[in-house]
């Protein structure tokens, strides 16, 4: 799996889905649901044989969030001209984006 | 030659004499097939002199003709069948020798040579499963060897032994021919009759010798022949990975000055950790204080509380280099100094491997309270180098103003907060760090003031810290998987954090994973599924607003995922007609 795009050696962050918190935590929430798995072990095209692509799914939907998240709340530190991101500005940023997260 | 055999058609005489008249001309490929050849012509004659029956010879040939003919025709038909052919012929030469020892204008001898020189080489190992077979049938291994010794590539007949021996006899050729030289060597030596050629007669002696020696020889000639082949352990030189781990430190010496400006969470923890793993046993003593200096300024980032995990444990590692290892590398060092080259690399990999061990063994049994004096102080080293870079800025930002200096003592609290949250997320990856436990204690001290940090290492430093381990299996792992995603969100920022700013990202996202599979249950449900699939995650994007009729789905996918998940969500047309993943 790819575990990181190597930014710089400093900036390294890991881009690999954590898979297995992603599973762990929707059947700690719904046991009775499932994740499809995906039936298309076709091993020549790529290495990654078994993956979901539902989780993979929920790691992007994941990522978005935490961008669109990140990003209203760095709105609001600016728009409360402070340096760094508060608690407050990162609270207020998630009501909103939690709301439009709802669907 | 005109002589057959009355017991068959095509004696080997007349395969080899046809065989070699289609494709006789053919270049020497390696000298050594000449000596081989002859070597191998010598051995023949010397064990016909020595052995064999005429019938048995007989049987031996047309066996061996049949065997390598059916095996090797369809490979390399004409340098086998040569081979063949030349075994047949050395054998049919040597018969003649005995029985009527007139020459012929293609002899035996010429032709195996030519064979040989043309001919790949045949492996080692056939010398010593030739060995094999030889006790067994005295009468037909000679043949076969001396037909394999003359034609590398000759396939043994259909004896089990033999059989295996072809793939040896191909694969490692040169060995055995090298063996064959040096039993040339002793041959000379002994002073074989033979005087033909010397290398026939050794060859000859050779080859009687690895009949009767068995498995000893085979492999003292590979290893004396081919050093190369011998296992050598990488070469290490402490010096050089010293050298590196200080460009290492230097590379991060710098940074650490930008990453207090910067919301970098993932900084060099993770990059120190496989470099540090690597370098840990061969800088010992040169990390001694840079270990500490860059322990220090990589846990800035990776909080006081130091970590267990990677990022944790190279500098935890660096340190306690300083502290412990120093007297293993340090011994290590001298032993390995006092050895010469290769040598030094096995007690310094064996050292090395044993200073590791020691050191995982203490960085795991940090969590059991047990070698934490170790760890204490080199936590402490750290958290000293750690708080004397915080304090320094501190002091800077408090020299500069209160608010910047405030900020920059935030960031060093969000730092220091968002370290061990990236540290926890080393766990989650790593799996097998106990020592989630310091993870509290440590956000606990890095939120405090930093005039409170001196105190606190010192405090540990001596009584092991009482880690609890509480709801590990529960919280660890979500609040490890969580601490991932925040690690994302300070990324997007781009902007410096506080640690209570991190904590309330960790609600949110709790909060929009409830959301989210409530979402997808309702989904499924509504398509009368029990299973959540990729549609369903579309759904919710598409209510989301994350895809739109102008952006869909695959172009977020191209946006945000590697390359590695894209191929597995985009569908994509291959060759053959064929789309993955399927649809």
């Amino acid at each position: 799996m790819a575990l990181s795009t190597i930014v710089s050696q400093r900036k390294q962050i890991k881009r690999k889905a954590p898979r297995g918190f992603l599973k762990r935590v929707f059947k700690r929430k719904k046991p009775q649901l499932r994740l499809e798995k995906s039936g298309d072990l076709l091993v020549r095209f790529h290495p990654f044989s078994g993956w979901e692509w539902v989780t993979g799914e929920v790691h992007l939907n994941c990522l978005l969030f935490v961008h669109r998240l990140a990003e209203e709340s760095r709105t609001n530190a600016c728009a409360s001209k402070c340096r760094v991101i508060n608690k407050e500005h990162v609270l207020a940023a998630a009501k909103v984006i939690l709301k439009k997260s709802r669907g | 030659m005109a002589d057959h055999n009355p017991d068959s058609d095509s004696t080997p005489r007349t395969l080899l004499r046809r065989v070699l008249d289609t494709a006789d001309p053919r270049t020497p490929r390696r000298p050594r097939s000449a000596r081989a050849g002859s070597c191998a012509l010598g051995t023949l004659t010397w064990l016909w002199n020595l052995r064999g029956t005429g019938l048995e010879r007989l049987r031996a040939r047309r066996a061996l003709l049949e065997t390598a003919s059916s095996r090797r025709l369809s490979g390399q038909t004409r340098t086998i069948a040569r081979g063949r052919s030349h075994g047949a012929r050395s054998i049919g030469r040597s018969a003649h020798i005995q029985a009527s020892g007139h020459l012929e204008e293609q002899t035996p001898r010429t032709l195996l040579k030519n064979i040989l020189l043309t001919a790949p080489e045949s492996s080692i190992l056939m010398p010593e499963s030739v060995v094999k077979p030889v006790p067994a049938l005295q009468a037909v291994q000679p043949s076969r060897r001396e037909s394999s010794c003359g034609s590398l590539e000759l396939q043994l007949p259909e004896l089990e032994p033999p059989t295996t021996l072809a793939p040896g006899l191909l694969a490692p050729g040169r060995r055995k021919q090298r063996l064959r030289l040096s039993m040339f060597q002793q041959g000379v030596d002994q002073g074989l009759s033979l005087s033909q050629e010397p290398q026939r007669n050794a060859d000859a002696s050779s080859l009687t010798r690895s009949l009767n020696l068995t498995f000893a020889t085979p492999l003292q000639p590979q290893s004396v022949q081919r050093p190369g082949l011998a296992r050598r352990p990488p070469a290490r030189r402490a010096v050089d990975v010293g050298a590196f781990l200080r460009d290492l430190r230097d590379t991060s010496l710098a940074p650490p000055n930008i990453v207090l400006e910067d919301t970098q969470p993932f900084s060099q923890p993770m990059v120190g950790s496989p470099d540090v793993y690597h370098s840990l046993p061969c800088t010992p003593h040169t990390g001694a204080e840079d270990a500490e200096q860059a322990a220090s300024h990589k846990t800035q980032s990776s909080g006081p509380g130091l970590q267990n995990n990677s990022p944790g444990k190279p500098a935890q590692f660096l340190a306690g280099e300083a502290e412990e290892v120093d007297a293993f590398a340090l011994g290590f060092l001298s032993t390995s100094s006092g050895v010469s080259g290769e040598d030094e690399v096995e007690p310094l990999h064996d050292g090395v491997e044993e200073v590791e061990k020691k050191m995982e063994e203490e960085g795991v049994s940090v969590s059991e309270m047990e070698a934490t004096g170790a760890q204490g102080p080199s936590r402490v080293e750290e958290a000293e180098g750690h708080t004397e870079v915080t304090e320094a800025e501190g002091s800077k930002g408090t020299a500069e103003a209160d608010g910047p200096g405030a900020s920059s003592g935030d960031e060093d609290a969000s730092g220091r907060a968002a370290s061990p949250e990236s540290a926890s997320s080393t766990p989650e990856s790593l799996q097998a760090r106990r020592h989630h436990q310091f993870l509290e204690p440590a956000p606990a001290p890095g939120a405090a003031v930093l005039s409170s940090e001196p105190a606190e290492p010192l405090l540990v430093r001596h009584p092991p810290r009482p880690r609890t381990t509480g709801p590990r299996p529960r919280q660890d792992p979500h609040k490890a998987g969580l601490s991932h995603y925040v690690k994302l969100f300070s990324f997007y920022a781009k902007m410096p954090m506080e640690r209570k700013a991190l904590e309330m990202v960790e609600k949110c996202l709790d909060k929009y994973f409830q959301h989210l599979c409530d979402d997808l249950e309702v989904f499924a449900a509504h398509a009368g599924r029990k299973t959540v699939k990729p549609e369903d995650l579309e759904l919710l994007m598409r209510r989301q607003g994350l895809v739109t009729d102008q952006v869909s789905l695959h172009v977020l996918v191209e946006r945000h995922l590697p390359l590695e998940y894209r191929q597995l969500l985009i569908p994509c047309a291959y060759s053959g007609n064929s789309v993955f993943p399927a649809q």
